[in-house]
Parts: C-alpha cells; structure tokens; sequence
C-alpha cells in the first residue's frame, strides 16, 4: 500500500509518454520500449559520419556513443526509485537505417540475387539478439568494467584491431559513466528545492546511488536494479538491445541480503522491481532449473509477478516450466495472464529446449542455463552469438520459385517437392553464407560495445562478439511460412493429384491472375476447403511435418561454409505481413500480397473448432528440436478464461503442450469485439496492450496493417 | 459399428470437466422449442443453406438429381421438399453455403478423433462428453464410444434429457462416470407444451440416477417465458436439494446463436427475437436458487 500512490503517478507518466511517442513518431511496428521523447529542443550531431550520413567501426560506435551519452539528456522522476529513461538509438542514427536491412559497410552483391530470389532476411549487419550476462556486471560495476578493459589494452597495446575495440570500450564506459554522473547530480540539486519530505528524502537516495555506481559495485537490491536499469539504457540507446535476463536469480542474492540486515521489505522491493519493469520492458525470465536441474524459483519470482500485475503496463516476463518447477509460480502466472489480460507472462517448456540443445553436443548443465530473452530468442546469457529472430527464409516465396519451375514441364506434386528441396536447400546455402560474411565483417561494421562488457571474451580477447569473441557461435535461421506452404501442397495432392477436380495448369491460370478470372472465386474455395496443417492427421498435417523434416536435415545437420552451427526454428515475427507482400497467391487460396502464416501456427480457420488440443499438437509435431523455439502464438478467447476452472484448464494446455514437445508459447487474451472497437478507433483504447507476436505493444501504436494482424488472429481464435 | 453425429468438437470446456472432447449424436426425442443445436434434433442428415455465403457459381444447380436448386428471377431457391439429403450439392460447395449435417461415422473413426487428446484428458481431469441431440436415441452407438474410451482409461460424460425408459439408461451407468441433464421445467403443462414430453419420467429417472453412486450434473436453461422466474426456478432447485450425488446446479443464459441454424434448415425459430438472458436476472434466478442448493453455477 506504501507506494501504490507512486505507482499510479509513475503508470499515468508512462501513459502520457506512450502517448507523445505516439504523437511524434506515429505508428511504430515493434516493441514498446522504456524509451521516451527528447526535449523538443535537444540537437545532437554525430561527431563522426561517412559521406553517406552513416558510420562504421569500432572507432566511430566509440566516439559517437560517447558523445551521445555526453549530451544525454537527464531524466529524472522524484516518484521512481530509479532515476533515467532512455530516448535515442544509436544504430539508427545513420543515415539509410531501416529495420528489416541494416547499414553495413562492406559489399555482399554477390549474395543478393538468392536473397531476393527467395525473399530471404539475411541478417547481415543485424546487431545484438543475444543474452548478456548481467553478472558480469554487477560484480564489477562500471568502475570494475573500466579497469578490465585497460588491463586488456595493455596486453594488446601492439594489436590494432583489438586497440581500435578496446579503446572504443573505453569511450562506451565513460560515456555511461559521464550520463550516471549527471544524472545524479541533476537528482541532488532536485532533492534540494523539493518541499515533500518523501520525494525529497527518495531524491537525496537516488543522487546518492547514482553518484557511487558510476564506479562503484552494486551492494544493495535497489543498487543493484539501478545498475540493470543503467545498463538496460545504455545498450538500448546503443543499438536497441533488450535482452534481459534471469532476473529472480541475478537479484536474489541482494534481497536476502538486505532482508536480512533489515533494510528492506517485500514492499520496498515490489517497488524498487515495479520501478525496474517500467523503466523497459526486457524480456526477463523467471523460474526455471540451474545447472543441476534444481528449480530456481524463490520468493523474488513471485513478487516480480506480483510488480508486474500492479503496474499494468506492457511486460515481458518468461516463466521456465519443468519437470522441479515450484508448480505455484506456473500457478500464479496463469492466473495473472487471466486476470491481467496483457499478454504476459509467458511461458518456456524447458524440456524440449534443453533435450534439443543437447542433440548439438552440449551438456545438460549448460543447455540449462540458456534462457528465453526475447521474441523467440534462447541464448546463453554472455556465451552464446545468436544473430537470433533476424535471419528468415520466406518458405512461401521459396514455394512460389518452385511452383512456377514445375510448370516450365511435367508438373507433378513429386517434382514440385523435389524442386521446392532444392531451392531451399539453396536458400538456405545463401544464408549460411551470409552468416560467415556477416562473422567476417560485422565487427568492422558495428561492434557489439555495450553487450561485449557483458559476455565471456570480447574484453579479454580484444575480439567483438560477432567475430571471435564469443565462446559459441550458434547461429539462428528461422523460416516463415509453414502453414502456407504445408496447406499448398496438401490442397494440390488433394485436388489436383487425388480427387483429379482441378488440372496444375488450372492452377497455374487461378494464381497467376489472383483468382480473378472466371470460376477464379470457386477454385480459391475449394483450394482453400482443403486439408489442412493442425487438422490431426491430414495431408496439410504430412506435408508440415516433412517441411520440418528437410529444415531440420539441412539446418541442424550441417554448418555455414566457415564451420559455424546453425540452429532451425519457426518464427516469422511479425514479417508475416512483409513477407506476404512479396508472394502472389498461393495454392492453399491465400491471395496475392495478403500475409503468410504467422510461426509456427495453423493458419486461420484451420478446423472448424479451432481446438486449442489440435494447434497444441500440430505446432508441438513440427518443433525442430534443437534448442531454438518455435513459438506457438496463442490467441485465448475471453470465454475460455471466465469458465470457473480457467486457470486449471490453461495450465494442462500449456503443460501438455511442453510434454509432448512444445517449446514457447507467446499468449493474447482479448475480445473479437474489443479489438475490432480498437481497430476502428485506436484512440478510443490507448492503454489496450496486445502480444503482436514475440513482443507486447499497445495496440494505438500499431501501424493498420500489424493492427489488421492481430485482428484476425484474435477474429479467427 | 455405425453412428450418425453432426461434429465432433475439441477443446470444449463447458461440456463437463477439464478439458474435453464433445461428440454430438444427431436425432433427439424431444423437440424444446429453445433448442440452439436445431440440426441435432432430426436423426437423418439434413441440408443448410447459409444464403451470405453463396458465392453463385451454379455447381448445385448442376449436380443436384432433384432439381431442388434454382435461381428464379433473382432470386436463389431451395425447394427442400424434393431434397432426399444425397449430399451432392454440398460435395460441391466450397464456400459452405450448402453442408449436409449429419454424417455417418465409425466408431473407429471416433476413437481416432478422440484419442488426439488423450494426454490433455489426463492432464486436465478431462475426457470426452456425448451430447447431441440425445445420446440414447442412439445408445448402442454411443456405448460403444463410452467403453472403448473407458478401456483407454479416459473419463466419460454423457448429456442427457433423460426421458426415456430407464433401461436405456441403466444400459449406458457401467460405462459412464458423469451424467449432465437438464430440469427444464417442474410445471407439467408448461414442459409438455414448448418440449413435446411430459416430466414425469424425467424426473422419475433421476430420482433413480441419484440413487446410484454416479454424478450428476443438473442444469436448467433460462427460457424467456417459460422458466425464467424465481418460482420456477425455486420448485426446480428445491427438487434437486431432495437428490444425492449432485456436483452443482448450472443455470444457463438463454442462447441466441442458434438462430442462423433454424434459418438454414428453413426452420421456425420461436425464439427468434430473445436476447441472451439479463445478467442481473440471472444472478436473482441463481440467488434464489442457493436458497435450496448449496452448490449453484452461473453461466456467463
């Protein structure tokens, strides 16, 4: 009850910054970040640009990250108890940025024609998507990090690549440091013209505690989260990071600390994680077994939910069910995620993740320290170079490749499916080949300084994380499309090749003129009435599988030309809209430009219950089961979450799910006829907070074509 | 061994409890004049026609022997009196304009469906439900689905109207571990006139079901006009406070979705303006009720 006044103040300023991004920015299809407006006033110019408005190197980040934090505006709120907000991002302040292709430096022309030709997303330049760990840090603090980066430039004073990165370590540092500096200055002379003896008092505190963590080891709870928040600012303004990590376990230490001095109490602590959640929305985990397959779970797992469930604003928290897992935190998730309704938590099923991390040689122990930290993202937390959720294959497009190859001859559904394997066998060559130039290149591209002082061997290797720093490389391709391309096939064998009601070359004149010409309404029917994936047992159910199968053979099974280890999943993000602008109709009677399936899923319609049992089955049959997700968006029906036994019912869903083999379930509780209100006049629902797929955002801050996503989603449930 | 149903529904959760799988039995012996699964009433199939849905290619009109489709004028026609139910028509509509409902299934192909669920049965305290229409007009059919479900250890329900003979429904105990039915009515006129039976038998069946050691889930759906007061409610509640072995009582809203069904079998819906019934209504019905049961659901 102490804070619930300041809470409720701090949630309204949230509520009024989430609408001036609104208003600034306009529609934003992505996460919503911690992040809030820049004075109107605030000019910054990068120190060190190309002839192109872009910048490159270690060098460049160093100097431009520095300047940047330098000119950092302070932001302070005497009712937080933690002080600073975010407002930029570094990577895309150069000129020529966009999300689905970043700037890099170096010439992969050679690779672009396969990369349209499939519609693939190679990832290349692509920054971040992997775990820190966040103990590094709070063992050392700023100070601490500072110093081993020098002693790490001493001992590679005659090697100039390292130098170039260490010293632009430095720059990192210090400028985090100079905007901590401030900042707690800016808190002291607040406190002293502050009339209210609380605020002052919570100002004073915050002034005091970020002046000794600009070099100074975290020691207490509220420490050691200004430290995470501090950290967590300064890497999204770097290049969008949110990583996160195991946050019950990474803060345990310094709440039984403090308990036990009596500094604190579960209420202060509430807060002090309540002040955390908002400050950004990390994807954090909770729960889960430690390297001995021991459960994690403690008292701080419950009162992060409980913080969580106060505030609620958008929150990306992870709940690890497994085999020792305290089944009252599972318990208490689900009935937050009904109660709440903003999508979270959501929930990891370590069993799989951790037998298919194994399969790629590992050990038990470590497979079980990777943890969920974003979209669909698994990652040791300061080991593992993902490169995770931005390198997608467009299976569709790959499909329509194929398709229109099988008709230059003899079409059959044999040679399609052989013609489809061999595009995507290339597909994915151009991928792993972009992995490797990526490898090469990146660190001269944009080095990874912030998420390097938080890993195992950039600082002490002098090697960025992208190219040598890392002790793993496991690098994610996760394709898009299964659903459609499983249900084209099926509804060709069904059609075409089984019932003999439709020629390929009355195929071929459907989808080529959109379904537009004569009878083209009737066909598109009957191809779309077809069998299909998630129906148990059907030819769309066959063809999933075997789509999965040769992902699996060509992915897991093999590494990028340099020997890197590539690791499958199913996940499309929210580019199932992009991407669908780039296919023409298919055979499964989507039509032209109209969005792919989403992940993992069935498409929509898929039987005529839409059972749940059947989804959970089908995405659980397709995981490709080494150690990356395949997240099964689930989209729950508000009758579903009223019945009396919801929250019983919601648990052995999502407990079957990861027994037989499911491995992330991202969840949406929400109204066909709230969201359909919400489509029509955003504005009305400004607050209304909805998982696009990964990730949680408000639903007004959507752009019409992602909010058209979600809307059919939930429409379709 | 063979069986007609209109669908076999997965992930249903109102059906019984945890999570369930509903197998719906076409034909039913009572004809309520509320009933919101109208297609489940007639045991033989049965052609809807969802008019919105038509996209008028015309392959119906092509392929019926009947000659039971037609466009006159403007206008699409269905003469239903000439439809012997072959199928054809529907075989060839892919926009789900025309669909036969009622189908003719093994009880292998059941289990099939069934045992897709099994670990979520067990997970849940689920298992599969039979409804319909009536299960029992059918009996030899669904007891078949009922023992082969219990050799798979799986729980089973049945909904029932319970207005048959009691050796029917003695014939289904061994293999049934839940019974949900409905009070309808305790006034006999009232019953007989919007059900078509009298409640005598019903409710002397029921005495006798709760004289066996097997549970009994009751329920009443709130009728506008029929049994929508607290003093029909009353008499229903205080009769199930004399019965053993009852989990709860369940009032049901009113349901109104049932009226595009009527719509495509060309049915008469005398329901066809009532709305869902009034929430506050319906938690007086239910306090009233409490006066007499301990245990009351509201379905909302």
């Amino acid at each position: 009850m102490k804070y619930i006044k300041r809470i409720n103040l701090l949630v309204e300023a949230k509520n009024r910054q989430t609408k001036q991004k609104l208003d600034r920015l306009g529609a934003r299809d992505e996460d919503d970040y911690g992040c809030v407006v820049p004075p109107e006033d605030f000019k910054f110019e990068l120190p060190i640009k190309d002839e192109n408005g872009s910048f490159s190197g270690a060098y460049a980040w160093g100097k431009n990250f520095r300047h940047l934090m330098e000119c950092h505006p302070v932001y302070v709120d005497p009712n937080d108890a933690l002080a600073g907000r975010w407002m930029f991002m570094l990577s895309r302040m150069r000129q020529g940025y966009r999300l689905e292709l970043s700037n890099f430096a170096f010439d992969y022309s050679h690779l672009k024609p396969n990369q349209h030709k499939y519609d693939i997303t190679c990832g290349i330049g692509k920054d971040a998507h992997f775990a820190p760990d966040y103990r590094i840090g709070l063992e050392l603090g700023w100070g601490g990090l500072l110093d081993k980066v020098k002693r790490s430039l001493e001992s590679f004073a005659k090697d100039p690549i390292a130098s170039e990165l260490l010293e632009a370590e430095i720059d990192a540092i210090e400028g985090v440091q100079n905007w901590i500096l401030r900042t707690a200055e800016t808190a002291h002379a607040m406190a002293s013209e502050k009339n209210e003896p609380e605020l002052r008092e919570n100002l004073e505190q915050i002034a005091k505690i970020n002046k000794y963590l600009v070099n100074g080891v975290p020691e207490t709870f509220r420490e050691a989260c200004q430290w995470i928040a501090w950290f967590n600012m300064a890497s999204r303004t770097y290049n969008r990071d949110g990583a996160g990590g195991q946050l019950d376990e990474l803060l345990r230490p310094y709440y039984e600390r403090d308990k036990a001095k009596g500094m604190i109490n579960d209420c202060d602590v509430e807060f002090y994680i309540a002040c955390l959640l908002l400050n950004d929305p990390h994807y954090y985990q909770l729960g889960g077994p430690d390297r001995d397959g021991n459960d994690m779970t403690s008292p701080l797992s419950f009162i992060i939910l409980e913080a969580a469930s106060k505030l609620k604003v958008s929150c990306n928290l992870t709940i690890r069910v497994h085999k020792k897992m305290d089944k009252r935190l599972f318990r208490r998730g689900v009935e937050i995620l009904l109660k709440d309704k903003l999508g979270y938590p959501r929930f990891s099923g370590d069993k799989a993740l951790v037998e298919g991390f194994c399969k790629n040689g590992y050990s038990e122990g470590l497979a079980r320290e990777r943890i969920a930290t974003g979209c669909n993202w698994m990652s040791l937390p300061g080991m593992e170079y993902t490169l995770n959720d931005v390198v997608k294959i467009n299976i569709a497009k790959v499909f329509e490749v194929a398709f229109y190859e099988n008709m230059k001859s003899m079409a059959t559904l044999k040679n399609l499916q052989e013609l489809f394997a061999r595009h995507f066998e290339i597909a994915i060559e151009t991928v792993a080949e972009g992995m490797d130039f990526h490898l090469e290149h990146q660190y001269l591209n944009e080095p990874e300084l912030m998420l390097n002082l938080l890993s195992y061997g950039p600082i002490e290797k002098g090697l960025d994380m992208s190219h040598g720093g890392a002790k793993y490389y496991n690098m994610a391709l996760d394709c898009a499309g299964l659903a459609t391309v499983a249900d084209s096939f099926a509804a060709l064998e069904q059609r075409v090749e089984k019932e003999k009601i439709l020629s390929w070359q009355e195929v071929e004149k459907h989808l080529s003129d959109d379904f537009s010409g004569r009878g083209g309404e009737r066909v598109r029917r009957m191809l779309a009435a077809s069998e299909k994936y998630g129906q148990g047992n059907s030819l769309g159910d066959n063809w999933a599988r075997w789509l999965n199968k040769i992902f699996v053979e060509k992915v897991a099974l093999r590494t990028t030309p340099k020997g890197r280890k590539m690791i499958p999943g199913w996940f499309s993000w929210a580019d199932s809209v992009r991407f669908g602008k780039n296919v023409g109709a298919t055979p499964n009677g989507r039509k032209a430009a109209k969005p792919i399936s989403h992940g993992a899923n069935p498409c929509p319609g898929f039987r005529k219950d839409n059972a749940l049992t059947a989804m959970s089955n089908a995405i659980a049959s397709i995981q490709p089961g080494y150690g990356n997700s395949a997240p099964w968006q689930l989209e729950l029906d508000i009758g579903s979450t009223q019945h009396p036994n919801a929250v019983d019912n919601i648990i052995a869903l999502l407990q079957t799910h990861f027994d037989i083999g499911g491995t992330l379930v991202n969840i949406n509780i929400v109204d066909a006829a709230t969201i359909i209100r919400a489509h029509e006049k955003p504005e009305d629902y400004p607050y209304l907070i909805v998982r696009v797929t990964g990730f949680s955002a408000y639903f007004t801050s959507l752009s019409k074509d992602f909010r058209q996503l979600v809307v059919d989603r939930i429409i379709e449930s | 061994m063979k069986g007609i149903i209109t669908e076999i529904q997965r992930f249903s959760l109102h059906d019984g409890p945890g999570i369930r799988t509903t197998v719906f039995m076409k034909g039913c012996n009572m004809r309520c004049a509320w009933c919101h699964n109208p297609e489940t009433i007639q045991i033989k199939p049965q052609l809807q026609f969802f008019p919105g849905k038509c996209i008028e290619c015309g392959e119906c009109i092509r392929i019926c022997p009947n000659g039971v489709h037609a466009v006159l004028g403007n206008k699409r026609v269905l003469k239903r009196d000439l439809c012997v139910g072959c199928g054809k028509c529907a075989s060839v509509c892919y926009s789900g304009a025309l669909v036969l409902v009622g189908k003719e299934i093994d009880t292998k192909e059941v289990m099939k469906e069934i045992m897709e669920d099994i670990q979520y049965y067990h997970q849940s305290g689920g298992g599969i439900t039979i409804s319909g229409g009536e299960p029992l007009v059918q009996k030899f059919f669904s007891f078949e689905i009922l023992k082969l479900c219990k050799e798979k250890g799986i729980h089973t329900a049945i909904e029932t109207n319970v207005a048959m003979p009691w050796s029917d429904i003695s014939f289904i105990l061994p293999v049934t571990d839940l019974i949900m039915l409905d009070i309808k009515a305790m006034d006999d006129s009232v019953h007989k006139k919007w059900t078509g039976v009298s409640n005598s038998r019903i409710l002397k069946n029921i005495k006798k079901l709760s004289e066996k050691e097997i549970p009994l889930i009751i329920r009443t759906p709130i009728i506008p006009g029929v049994n929508d007061s607290t003093e029909e409610i009353g008499r229903i509640a205080k009769y199930i406070s004399s019965l053993s072995n009852v989990l709860y009582y369940e009032l049901l809203p009113f349901n109104p979705l049932g009226a595009p069904k009527y719509e495509s079998l060309d049915m008469k819906n005398v329901f066809e303006h009532s709305k869902i019934t009034d929430k506050k209504l319906m938690k007086q019905l239910a306090q009233t009720a409490r006066k007499f049961v301990k245990n009351v659901r509201m379905k909302v």
